[in-house]
């Protein structure tokens, strides 16, 4: 790595300077790179499991998107990681660095579930429809909590969000696990809900294939943020909020309002796909399933550089690879949880990358 | 006898606290220099974990815990090469570099840790027993809260005031802190700021790797994929709360540590309540703290700010 120039002989020095205009293909050149290391290193990791590196890598491509069954199990899977990552968008764009994601899916899964027992009975459309809003409000209502705590009480929304992850958490604990909503059977206690009702399973897209309506949820999600990112005022305050917030405040812009709305929209889109995971695929409330969305939104959103077109094309390409990971732990016996060490390792590489086409290196003389 | 009993219990929930504290002590106090020195190393979670996992690995493939000891605060040690490169040299922003972090443990360790116990029972082994002093730990109340802990408790609580004399008593401490106040000072008198942050950084990021292992040692005999289950995030609370003094620090891992004692001691005392809400208090407790804390005072002016000359 490095070389008999690189050591500080006094005379010469590394030196990082800042790009003033960085240029595309540089970029593009540098994600490139992050790309095939990120590749490599997990490459090193599946080796070091004893499995043959070129095999599993095949069987995890060809499960993920290798055939039209494939492909629809891995648009399933992506649904709620678009979500979450399109929720992480929103609220980085602000330069607001709430990783409550996690807690708003498990927020927006919980308040669906109590309109899919308060609401029982009601028809269909009108129903689901109850269900839908109520686990958006719900994620919205943690995100306002987060961004009140920022602007009233000065607390930092990192660790106030992963505050509150955990004490959702134990919300949930609680009420599946022993509180109102668990699962008694006549032997047994169950750490999970009763099964939920035909009437508010998320509607097919394609006769009883996994993929459900709230994909086309997500897609109208990601044009929805795109438009109101790049194309309203409020999109331009939130760019500018990230930039500068100090200019954004003398032009007469209430910093704590924008905050609130940044928020509700991040906490209502990630609430969507605590939605989408209950009611589109696992149809009972539990822990586990819902475990890992809001996190693996995080490197999504990073990853699709903070658009929501790349938060689409992340996303397709996670849940393709959470599907193919099942297929690789059966065929070439490398375990699953190979999927979220590589999208950490994706995530560092891709912001070495992002600073590295960013900054230049150059090489000056000290001599002086 | 009711009078004995809840003696008995008092003296247990303390004794649990003085152990609860430790690995969050020494995440906290570690994290204190790291962050004196202008880093605000936020993947100190998942440096934790590291530390934990490391230290399962080695002590049931071993059956040496001290080796477990050195291992993971080796894997801390490489976890803060990591922060430093991707904070000090490549400037990434801290909070989203420790984010990163976090992610990349918490996959790697559960990759491993399969891999590790795949097609067999989970190995265990046998973790740290207390040690008594002798003489001090025939003292009333105090002597089995305070003198009959693990050997690394009593080494936790012997690193604060090491540690507030290495930052208030010594040149190198008033180095590291010139780091977090004005980098732009040394850089100028030609000392190097990225050697000592990369220190700071190492320092702080071998002690959270310590304190993983100590989770690890002292309190189970086998790994779970989230056995941290968010104390380097309370460390990281107890900084704040604690005003970034090594005082400060002590008394907030000390409540967040009583607040899980009682949490854990909930059936004896027969309280008829669910323990999530035990389990939820500390992390409440940060939220109400950081709540009434004004902004202020004694954090360090670079905090979180990559230095750029």
């Amino acid at each position: 790595m490095s070389s008999i120039d690189d050591m500080p002989t006094g005379q010469r020095r590394i030196k990082v300077e800042r790009r003033l205009n960085p240029n595309a293909s540089w970029t593009l050149a540098m994600y490139m790179i992050a790309t095939l290391f990120g590749f490599g290193l997990t490459a090193l990791l599946i080796w070091t499991s004893g499995a043959d590196v070129l095999k599993a890598f095949m069987t995890l491509f060809d499960g993920a998107f290798g055939s039209q069954k494939a492909w629809i199990a891995s648009l399933a899977k992506a649904t709620p990681l678009i979500l979450t990552g399109l929720a992480t968008i929103v609220a980085f764009r602000a330069q607001v660095w709430s990783i409550g994601q996690e807690g708003q899916v498990y927020s927006g899964a919980m308040g669906a579930y109590l309109a899919c027992l308060v609401f029982a009975g009601l028809p269909v459309g009108i129903y689901l429809s109850l269900i839908i809003l109520s686990g958006m409000i719900a994620g919205a209502g943690l995100g306002i909590i987060a961004a009140i705590l920022k602007t009233r009480f000065g607390v930092n929304e990192i660790i106030s969000t992963v505050m509150m992850n955990y004490l959702i958490v134990f919300l949930l604990s609680y009420l599946i696990g022993g509180g109102p909503w668990t699962e008694v059977s006549s032997s047994v206690v169950y750490q999970q809900s009763a099964r939920i009702p035909d009437a508010a399973h998320l509607p097919y897209l394609f006769g009883t294939t996994k993929l459900h309506i709230a994909f086309v949820f997500a897609l109208i999600a990601a044009v929805f943020c795109y438009v109101m990112l790049e194309k309203t005022p409020l999109g331009y305050e939130i760019r500018a909020m990230g930039f500068n917030p100090v200019a954004l405040a003398h032009r007469g812009t209430n910093i704590g309002r924008t905050m609130i709305i940044v928020m509700a929209i991040s906490g209502a889109i990630a609430g969507l796909a605590g939605v989408s995971e209950i009611f589109g695929t696992s149809h009972r409330v539990r822990v586990d399933t819902l475990y890992g969305f809001g996190f693996t939104g995080i490197i999504i959103g990073m990853i699709g550089g903070l658009r929501p077109l790349g938060a689409v094309i992340a996303g397709i390409f996670f849940g393709g690879l959470e599907t193919g990971a099942l297929y690789m732990k059966l065929l070439a016996k490398v375990p699953a949880a190979i999927v979220p060490a590589m999208e950490g390792i994706l995530l560092l590489t891709f912001l070495i990358a992002g600073v590295a086409a960013r900054y230049k290196i150059v090489r000056v003389n000290t001599n002086d | 006898m009711t009078e004995l009993f809840s003696e008995a219990i008092l003296i247990s929930i303390f004794a649990g606290t003085v152990r609860i504290m430790t690995p969050i002590l020494f995440a906290a106090i570690g994290e204190l220099v790291t962050q004196r020195a202008g880093i605000w190393n936020m993947g100190v979670e998942g440096t934790m974990l590291m530390g934990s996992f490391t230290a399962y690995f080695v002590a049931t493939s071993t059956g040496s815990i001290w080796l477990a000891v050195l291992a993971a605060v080796i894997s801390g040690i490489m976890m803060g090469l990591v922060t430093a490169f991707m904070t000090v040299t490549m400037r990434v922003d801290h909070f989203i570099s420790g984010l990163g972090i976090n992610l990349l443990v918490a996959g790697l360790t559960l990759y491993w840790f399969r891999i590790y116990i795949a097609g067999r029972a989970q190995p265990t082994f046998d973790g740290f027993n207390s040690v008594a002093i002798p003489g001090l730990s025939q003292i009333p109340y105090l002597g089995p809260i305070l003198f009959d802990q693990r050997l690394l408790t009593y080494l936790a609580f012997a690193a604060v005031p090491m540690i507030w004399f290495l930052l208030y008593r010594t040149r190198m401490g008033l180095e590291l802190r010139c780091l977090g106040e004005n980098p732009k000072a040394l850089d100028i008198k030609g000392l190097s700021v990225v050697c000592r942050q990369y220190m700071a950084v190492l320092i702080g990021s071998a002690m959270t790797g310590l304190g993983g292992g100590f989770l690890m040692l002292g309190f189970s005999d086998r790994f779970l994929a989230d056995i941290t289950a968010g104390r380097g995030w309370l460390a990281i609370v107890a900084i704040i709360a604690g005003n970034w003094m090594p005082r400060g620090v002590l008394a907030a891992v000390f409540v967040f540590a009583l607040l899980e004692s009682i949490g854990t001691h909930v059936q004896v005392l027969g309280l008829n309540m669910p323990h999530q809400i035990f389990l939820a208090m500390p992390y409440l407790a940060s939220i109400l703290l950081l709540m009434g804390l004004r902004r202020k005072t004694n954090q360090p002016v670079k905090l979180g700010i990559p230095y750029l000359r």
